[in-house]
């Protein structure tokens, strides 16, 4: 079964070859060829299973395949310096993320593409919470408790992320700038290590996306605080937002969004974005992003311009808080 | 009992007609896998993620799993036919397996890497089935104090594997260790020695050395005159296909060792699978009656490592399928094709998809099944490829080894530095340096230092936590007491002698 | 791999009293390559109160490989060893051209053009080729890889050069 659909896949690509062979790619006719779309994180990831599933919807409205290119390492920056560098003939696209588009800019002092200047911002597509974990005994019981506990207790606590430039590690140095504690953090490779640390009480907590969290906490192995979003998550109804719990200031998600390299022109822009929204309209897509535990934008937040705004206050955010930490 | 209605509902599960198709293909494509050399199974199971969005879920893993676990038969192919590793794992293989094949003893240690692979996956198997949910508490215990503790031993033990002087063996781990600190610092993301190459920036990878150092270096090292009539040798005296009766009977002891040392290792978050293969050949040269006879084409050295990884290779699922948590990157590729079909893992996957977890575990024993079915033939089509000129054979070899490298990262850096490290390995060979305690030191490197800063961080820099927690106390207490016996006979000067008689 | 083969040995060019020239210059690289490593991790920050700093375990592993690259370079001078053994450049210059050649050209060219070609160059490493099997078995293995890697492992890889598709 698996080597027809490959052998399909085979042909459909190769007279994708011939066909793009034939006829010279212009804006008028875009897309006439199989578009890649190359994701700064490893398959399997929040970022790639959310641009897999919309990109699949995508690419069923333009009538060619868009292939998906996982390129790992340096905090997702080697692949966004390659998408950078890339023609800008609307067949290279990456999806960039808070990481790789606004945190990458105080973090990488030496970066070698700038997330406004050598992008055209194409669209916002879905984004997962960041949600306050704890290890199941530690003391506080809800966020007011965790905040005066931290503050009192600033020299006991650690705070586990995944690795420097990970939006655990990001979010992590916004909560603590908030409080205005400086807990010691400790490093891990990944999530996984991470929240294994946590479940075996090694560490005291951590801030990270809600994708894997989400069966922990159902299990009780680990305990939730807040969901760092304007509104409760229909994956964990019980756990309050920020603003409910008194700590309305920390506000942050994991945005996943789609980018074209610089000069890419506006027609096929347009042309991608509108196929984008119509897969964050269609209820299967819906369905599925909302499975992940994600929050899918709403309409006046899906336009390039609205993606523009949206990347020049995430630097904005998070340059203060993660200057000092470099 | 409920255990047993468990496995019969797995194997209802794993025995319908496409979860036994995706089972064989997994198999086969993970056994290709391990034989090529460079192509590793996270790049593998990565590409092949996408194709399985159109596969019921069960059946994508059980598809993905047979890779990862196929691989580990594969990857001691090469090891031993032409000296280059296909997997991380079989790195040690290579260093018994292919003095057999020099001794036209390619067939026996073909087959004995696969029945010994075969018994560890059957055992670790019904270790899943039967310990799971017990054994996940030591995946728990390990914090990082009592992971740097590991791996102080498994550095001592590292000392082991040297054929030859000590003094170098220990200089090779250190060199590798200082190649592990090529990349970013984990704690502050300063760059280390990366000299602002994009590529370098998380490190050297352990398949760009390890085929620069084993495989092209061997390749030119072959290539120098003088060389020819070694290989000849090679070619002309190939006795039996299979293991003699002597052969089993020396395996024996070494399969078992090899299946629990690897069964518990690949438990433990992060090491897994190459950890265990370098710790199981230790072991078993520790135990020898006659250690000189390791490295040159000893069984046991074969056995023992290849059955180590596949038992590693199974129980490293048990964190996954207990807890939801993925001790090694090619787990966290399972969970993220669970994910992609909207199951996220955790700790009560057992009893919400029992289908996936018990079809997944009687799958992985027919997949061994498989696996032994496929390999055991195929050893007389391996042993023939030796008789293939070595003109021909270096050529194709360096061009495997070259696409396999570009496609870890898809990057031509990686290519150029592994000819880098093949030239580096030709002089290392030409100056009695070992390449394997190298690559052990690079393994273990990143880990120990890691584990140890972490530690320390959470200990607020009170060294005493590595003593106060008994599990890492009892760690290092083997530690230094290896050390001593190590140490003791070096400084006398005549190693192997002492270590006959302290061992005998 | 110490089963290196056994040459006629090279007049030496050291000093008498280097007894084991193979180690005495193994000894004296690791040397060079520690120092190297101390001058390449000396911009990293050390140890600041209980933490470590990204500079404490490369510096640490260097020291340790200068002194035990000094003790073998030592063994070298103390001891009788062998001499060190004859390069040949044959292999190493066209195994390593064909390397290069692969890593350039696999992007701008593809997989056909690139694999083959490094099939070539690397049969040039050795004196006992026989170009027209070496072309014949070279087409075939380029045939085989393209089908293998791109299909059968899903290997995502330019198979032409990239200005016959655009």
């Amino acid at each position: 079964m698996m080597s027809i659909r490959s052998l399909a896949g085979a042909c459909l690509s190769a007279f994708a070859a011939l066909s793009a062979f034939a006829v010279p790619a212009s804006a008028q006719n875009y897309p006439t060829r199989t578009i890649t779309m190359i994701v700064p994180f490893a398959a399997g990831g929040p970022t790639d299973v959310i641009s897999r599933i919309v990109t699949a919807h995508m690419a069923q409205t333009l009538g060619q395949s868009i292939v998906i290119e996982n390129v790992v390492g340096a905090g997702g920056t080697t692949a966004t310096t390659r998408a950078a560098r890339a023609a800008n003939d609307g067949y290279t696209l990456v999806t960039g993320h808070m990481g790789t588009h606004a945190a990458s800019v105080p973090l990488y002092p030496k970066l070698a593409y700038h997330p406004e200047k050598d992008f055209e911002p194409v669209a916002l597509l879905a984004g997962t919470p960041i949600l306050i974990l704890a290890r199941k005994d530690f003391p506080p019981k809800d966020l007011k408790e965790f905040v005066a506990y931290v503050k009192t207790n600033a020299e006991k606590v650690n705070a586990a992320h995944a690795g420097i430039g990970s939006v655990s590690h990001a979010s992590c140095e916004l909560l603590n700038s908030i409080l205005d504690v400086k807990p010691v953090g400790v490093p891990f490779n990944g999530t996984g290590p991470a929240m294994n640390a946590l479940v075996a009480g090694q560490v005291d907590y951590m801030c990270d996306q809600i994708v894997n969290a989400v069966p922990q906490i159902n299990a009780g192995t680990i305990k939730a605080y807040a969901v760092a979003t304007p509104e409760r998550n229909p994956s964990l109804p019980n756990v309050p937002t920020t603003a409910e719990a008194g700590l309305p200031a920390f506000q942050a998600q994991a945005w996943n969004a789609i980018f074209a390299p610089k000069g890419t022109s506006p027609a096929i822009i347009a042309t991608l974005n509108a196929a984008a929204i119509k897969a964050l309209d269609e209820d299967n897509v819906r369905k599925r992003l909302l499975e992940l535990g994600s929050v899918i934008p709403a309409p006046a937040n899906r336009t390039p311009e609205a993606l523009a705004t949206l990347v020049k206050n995430e630097i904005a955010k998070w340059t203060p808080v993660l200057k000092p930490a470099t | 009992m409920e255990l047993f209605a468990n496995l019969a509902h797995g194997f209802a599960v794993a025995f319908s007609p496409i979860n036994l198709l995706m089972c064989l293909i997994g198999a086969l494509v993970g056994t290709l896998v391990g034989v090529l050399p460079g192509i590793g199974t996270i790049a593998t199971v990565a590409m092949l993620l996408p194709i399985t969005f159109g596969l019921p879920p069960v059946g994508a893993l059980i598809m993905l799993a047979g890779i990862y676990y196929g691989a580990q038969y594969g990857g001691s192919t090469t090891s031993i036919l032409v000296n280059i590793p296909g997997e991380a794992t079989s790195v040690v293989t290579a260093l018994d397996g292919h003095q057999m094949a020099k001794q036209g003893r390619a067939g026996p240690a073909l087959a004995i890497a696969a029945i010994g692979s075969f018994f560890a996956g059957c055992v670790a198997t019904v270790l899943i089935a039967v310990l799971g949910a017990p054994l996940t508490k030591l995946a728990l215990a390990f914090g990082p104090a009592e992971y740097f503790s590991l791996m102080v031993l498994g550095l001592i033990f590292a000392v082991v594997l040297a054929k030859g002087s000590v003094l170098k063996a220990i200089a090779m781990i250190v060199f590798g260790l200082l190649l592990s600190m090529v990349g970013s610092d984990i704690e502050t993301g300063a760059s280390r020695m990366a000299f602002n190459i994009p590529e370098l920036a998380d490190g050297l990878g352990f398949a760009t050395v390890a085929m620069g150092v084993f495989g092209f270096a061997e390749i030119i090292r072959n290539l120098d005159h003088g060389a020819e009539m070694d290989r000849n040798l090679v070619q002309q005296k190939i006795t039996g296909l299979m293991p003699t009766k002597k052969d089993l009977a020396d395996s024996t002891p070494a399969i078992l060792r090899g299946t629990v040392l690897g069964s518990i290792l690949g438990i433990l978050p992060g090491g897994g699978a190459v950890i265990a293969s370098f710790a199981a050949y230790t072991l078993e040269k520790k135990l020898a009656r006659n250690p000189s006879r390791f490295g040159r084409g000893a069984i046991e050295g074969v056995a023992a490592p290849e059955s180590a990884n596949n038992a590693a290779a199974q129980t490293s699922f048990i964190p996954l399928l207990t807890l939801g948590i993925p001790p090694n990157a090619v787990m966290a590729l399972m969970v993220g094709a669970m994910t992609i079909h909207g199951i996220v893992p955790g700790p009560q996957v057992m009893q919400k998809q029992p289908d996936l977890v018990w079809g997944m575990i009687a799958s992985m024993w027919i997949g061994n099944l498989m696996l032994i079915i496929i390999n055991l033939p195929l050893v007389g089509i391996w042993v023939r490829l030796l008789r293939v000129p070595y003109r021909l054979m270096f050529p194709s070899i360096v061009v495997f080894c070259a696409i396999g490298i570009y496609s870890v990262n898809n990057a031509p850096v990686d290519v150029v530095l592994a000819g880098a490290f093949g030239l580096v390995g030709y002089w290392l060979i030409k100056h009695d340096f070992e390449p394997a305690p190298l690559l052990l030191g690079m393994v273990l490197g990143p880990l120990m230092e890691e584990n140890l800063r972490r530690a320390l961080l959470i200990s607020r820099g009170d060294w005493s936590v590595f003593l106060s927690r008994p599990l890492s106390a009892v760690l290092l207490a083997i530690a230094a007491g290896l050390l001593v016996l190590a140490v003791l006979p070096t400084l006398r000067a005549k190693r192997d002698e002492v270590f006959v008689e302290s061992e005998g | 791999m110490s089963d290196t083969p056994s040459e006629a040995p090279v007049k030496s060019i050291l000093p008498e009293w280097v007894r084991g020239p193979q180690d005495f210059v193994g000894g004296l690289a690791m040397m060079a390559v520690a120092l190297f490593a101390l001058w390449a991790s000396s911009d990293l920050q050390g140890m600041h109160g209980f933490s470590f700093g990204a500079g404490t375990a490369p510096r640490m592993f260097a020291v340790l490989l200068l002194l035990l690259g000094g003790a073998v370079a030592l063994m070298g001078i103390l001891k009788d060893g062998p001499h060190i053994a004859a390069y040949s450049w044959r292999g190493p210059l066209f195994v390593s051209a064909a390397i290069v050649f692969f890593a350039v050209a696999i992007r701008p060219l593809g997989l056909v053009v690139s694999a083959f070609a490094a099939f070539l160059i690397a049969a040039l490493g050795s004196h006992e080729t026989r170009w027209l099997e070496a072309i014949i078995v070279g087409a075939c293995l380029t045939l085989g890889c393209a089908l293998l890697f791109p299909y059968v492992l899903g290997l995502p890889m330019p198979m032409f050069p990239r200005f016959l598709i655009q």
